[in-house]
């Protein structure tokens, strides 16, 4: 590489901000694909990591995930205290616009986030999907891994492992263990567990509807 | 990344915004023909890049692009002067700016590039070069 090809390499151009795609109202009827799509956007183009403190962020059905530098300030929490308040399953049913996916467990609810502790110790967090995209976020550090997988023809899912954190509506920010993360509109489903595998989450997602 | 490929070869950010949106549903739609296990990235790109050259050939004409130098762009210790190369990237031809904005600017590999503007691993690996010295006049 030549001085001026270095020199072209090392220029820091001011862009056009970058917008947020999947938010816009006027393509309402394909905010769940725009979302789902802009995901993987993020994991494909991901922006060079010493040009910003958010090396990338990307979307699915309602949960925000952004990969940073380092992570927030985060609870270790067991999944226990993680689910928020009990309710009737009715009342997660109406949450939802539909029963929760696993029945004949305890449900609870955190904000409009509806959990329950399922196939021995693994958290499952429904959401429906609505206007407002981020209300889940999620904080991957440098040592976490963000894929694509498929569960079907038509549902794509993130799977991350290592080291992150989310956060919700309701309670504080919290270290997590591996999560798949899948959107079957109009919900958006999150399986988490520490030393959940890849194969176990996807055998339960594939079985959850 | 996706949206500034669609600016590079739109010239607008507007179009560029528009562009990419609807080639995140494009592909959205087209994942079924994905095969699982080869990159995502060029497959998305040429996605994008196709989608930007359609608007552009729709507005038919490129905007010319106005690239500037970011502020947090640090002091430079190597005697370049970044503004005077970016404005001689700005300078150059429409063939020669978008393939130096894509390999040097995005930092797209050849064959990303060639893929991003429909034409032979090749023709990128010659524009390129031709590119550069052309480049190299304006600046000095």
């Amino acid at each position: 590489m030549t001085e001026l090809e270095r020199a072209l390499a090392q220029l820091e151009v001011d862009w056009p901000a970058t917008p947020p795609f999947g938010y816009r109202r006027a393509r309402r009827g394909l905010l769940a694909a725009a979302l789902a799509i802009a995901l993987a956007v993020g994991i494909a183009f991901a922006v060079p990591p010493a040009r910003s403190a958010i090396l990338r962020f990307f979307h699915i059905g309602s949960e925000t995930i952004e990969q940073v530098k380092s992570l927030p300030p985060a609870e270790q929490r067991s999944l226990e205290r993680a689910l928020g308040e009990p309710v009737t399953s009715s009342a997660a049913a109406r949450l939802l616009g539909r029963p929760f996916a696993v029945q004949g467990v305890p449900v609870f609810r955190a904000g409009s986030t509806v959990s329950a502790i399922v196939d021995g110790g693994l958290l499952l967090t429904e959401l429906r999907t609505g206007d407002d995209p981020g209300i889940v976020k999620k904080f991957v550090g440098g040592q976490a891994h963000v894929v694509v997988v498929r569960l079907d023809a038509d549902t794509q899912a993130i799977w991350i492992y290592g080291p992150h954190a989310v956060s919700g509506p309701v309670l504080p920010p919290r270290l997590a263990g591996n999560t798949l993360v899948w959107l079957r509109a109009p919900i958006t489903y999150r399986l988490e567990g520490r030393g959940l595998t890849l194969e176990r989450a996807t055998t339960l997602a594939k079985r959850l509807r | 990344m996706a949206f500034r490929l669609a600016y590079v070869i739109t010239g607008s950010a507007a179009e560029a915004e528009d562009a990419t949106q609807d080639a995140l549903v494009k592909a959205w739609r087209a994942l079924g023909r994905f095969h699982a296990g080869e990159p995502f990235r060029p497959w998305l790109l040429r996605i994008v890049a196709n989608e930007a050259r359609n608007r552009r050939r729709s507005a038919g004409r490129r905007l010319r692009l106005a690239l500037r130098v970011g502020a947090a762009q640090p002091v430079a210790d190597d005697g370049v002067d970044r503004h005077a190369l970016l404005a001689a990237v700005n300078e150059l031809p429409e063939d020669a700016q978008v393939v130096i904005a894509c390999r040097y600017l995005l930092g797209l590999t050849e064959q990303e590039t060639a893929v991003a503007l429909d034409v032979a691993q090749g023709t990128v690996k010659s524009r390129t070069s031709r590119a550069l010295v052309r480049l190299r006049e304006l600046y000095d």
